[in-house]
C-alpha cells in the first residue's frame, strides 16, 4: 500500500491507516532526530515530532508529498529543541563561515564520495554542523531529493546543494585527518 | 551511533498518540467551542432585548458572562487548532452539530426578542448569519470527505491494477 493510500485513509479518520504510517516511517524519523541531537532527546522530540504530524494530518493538501511534509514537521521539532539548548542563533548556524553556505553550487555529484562507506558517514555526522548534518542525513540516510531538501528545510535548491558539498567536504577532512 | 535503534517500540509511540487522537477530547474541543458561542450570542441576545435601562451591576453582570462565554470559546478554538485533531469523518459530525447549535440557538434568539417584543428583525439577521456559515462549514465538510473518498478510490484501483 502506498503512502499517498494510507495517508488518505488516515484523514478520512481511519485509526489503523494512521498506524501503518506510524509503523512506517518510525525509524525513519527517529534515525533523522537521532542524527541530529544525542540519544537523551531524541526518543522524546520524535514523539514530539510525531504528536505535531498528527495535529497537521488532517491539512496535508498533498497527500503524494508526504515524505518532505513529514520531514519539514520534524525538523521543526528538532530545530525547537536546537533552540532550547542555543542560547545564540550563531552556535545554531554552526560557526563563523556561514557566508559559503548559501553560495549555490551545481556541481554536485550524484553519490556520496567514495571514501566513507555508510555506516562509517553515520558515526561521523555527529561532528558536522548542524544544517550540513541535517542535509546529509535527509539525502543521503532519509533518499530525499534535492528538491525535497530544499522544501523540508525552507530554502532554495541550490543553498541544499551548497550545504551538501560542505558537508562532504567537512567529512573527507575528516576521513583524511584521521588517515593521516 | 549507526546500530542503534529507536527505544520507544511503535505501539509506544502509538500510544503516545491517544490523548491527541482520543475521541473524548475531540468531542470536549467542538462542544467547548460551540457552547461557548452558543452561550455568548444567547445572553448578548438576553442583554440587547432587556426592556428599560439596566442597572450597572447588571449590566456588569451581562458583560461578565459575555466574556466568560466567549473565553471558553475562545478555549475550544485552542483546542480544535493546536490539541486534537480533526479528521474529515470528524469535520462533518463537527459541522453537523455546529449546525444544529446554530438552529437551536437561531430559535432561540427568535422566540425571545418575541417573547420580550424587542423587534425580530434583529435576532432573525443573527440567527440567518449562523445558520449561513454553519451550513458552509456542513457543504465544506462533505465535500473534502467525499474527494477524499473519491481519492482513496482511485488510488485503490490504481493499486488493484
Amino acid at each position: 500500500m502506498t503512502d499517498e493510500l494510507l495517508v488518505v485513509r488516515a484523514q478520512l479518520g481511519s485509526r489503523s491507516a494512521l498506524e501503518d504510517l506510524v509503523t512506517r516511517w518510525q525509524r525513519p524519523v527517529w534515525l533523522y532526530v537521532r542524527r541530529m541531537l544525542d540519544s537523551e532527546r531524541a526518543d522524546d522530540v520524535a514523539q514530539e515530532a510525531w504528536i505535531a504530524v498528527v495535529r497537521a494530518l488532517p491539512r496535508l493538501r498533498e497527500p503524494d508529498r508526504f515524505a518532505p511534509w513529514l520531514f519539514t514537521i520534524v525538523r521543526r521539532a528538532v530545530l525547537n529543541r536546537l533552540r532550547d539548548q542555543y542560547a545564540d542563533r550563531h552556535d545554531l548556524v554552526g560557526g563563523p563561515d556561514r557566508g559559503a553556505f548559501d553560495r549555490p553550487d551545481d556541481a554536485v555529484p550524484d553519490a556520496v564520495d567514495e571514501l566513507v562507506d555508510r555506516a562509517e558517514m553515520i558515526d561521523r555526522l555527529a561532528g558536522l554542523p548542524v544544517l550540513e548534518r541535517e542535509v546529509l542525513v535527509l539525502h543521503y540516510l532519509e533518499d530525499l531529493s534535492v528538491q525535497d531538501c530544499a522544501q523540508v528545510c525552507g530554502v532554495p535548491s541550490g543553498t541544499v546543494k551548497s550545504r551538501l558539498n560542505r558537508a562532504r567536504r567537512l567529512l573527507r577532512e575528516h576521513v583524511e585527518g584521521e588517515v593521516s | 551511533m549507526s546500530n542503534e535503534e529507536p527505544r520507544a517500540s511503535v505501539p509506544e509511540v502509538v500510544a503516545g498518540l491517544n490523548e491527541t487522537l482520543s475521541r473524548t477530547g475531540r468531542v470536549r474541543a467542538v462542544g467547548t467551542f460551540v457552547i461557548g458561542l452558543a452561550g455568548a450570542v444567547f445572553v448578548a441576545a438576553l442583554w440587547w432585548t432587556e426592556p428599560g435601562p439596566l442597572p450597572v451591576l447588571t449590566q456588569v453582570t451581562f458583560g461578565l458572562l459575555m466574556v466568560f462565554c466567549l473565553t471558553w470559546a475562545g478555549y475550544g478554538t485552542w483546542l480544535l487548532r493546536t490539541r486534537v485533531a480533526l479528521f474529515a469523518t470528524d469535520r462533518v459530525v463537527a459541522a453537523w452539530i455546529g449546525l444544529a447549535a446554530s438552529a437551536l440557538t437561531g430559535t432561540m434568539l427568535v422566540i425571545l426578542a418575541v417573547q420580550r417584543g424587542s423587534g425580530t428583525w434583529g435576532p432573525i439577521i443573527v440567527a440567518a448569519a449562523f445558520m449561513a456559515v454553519a451550513i458552509t462549514l456542513v457543504v465544506r465538510a462533505h465535500t473534502h470527505r467525499t474527494a477524499l473518498l473519491r481519492r482513496e478510490r482511485t488510488l485503490n484501483g490504481k493499486q488493484e491494477s
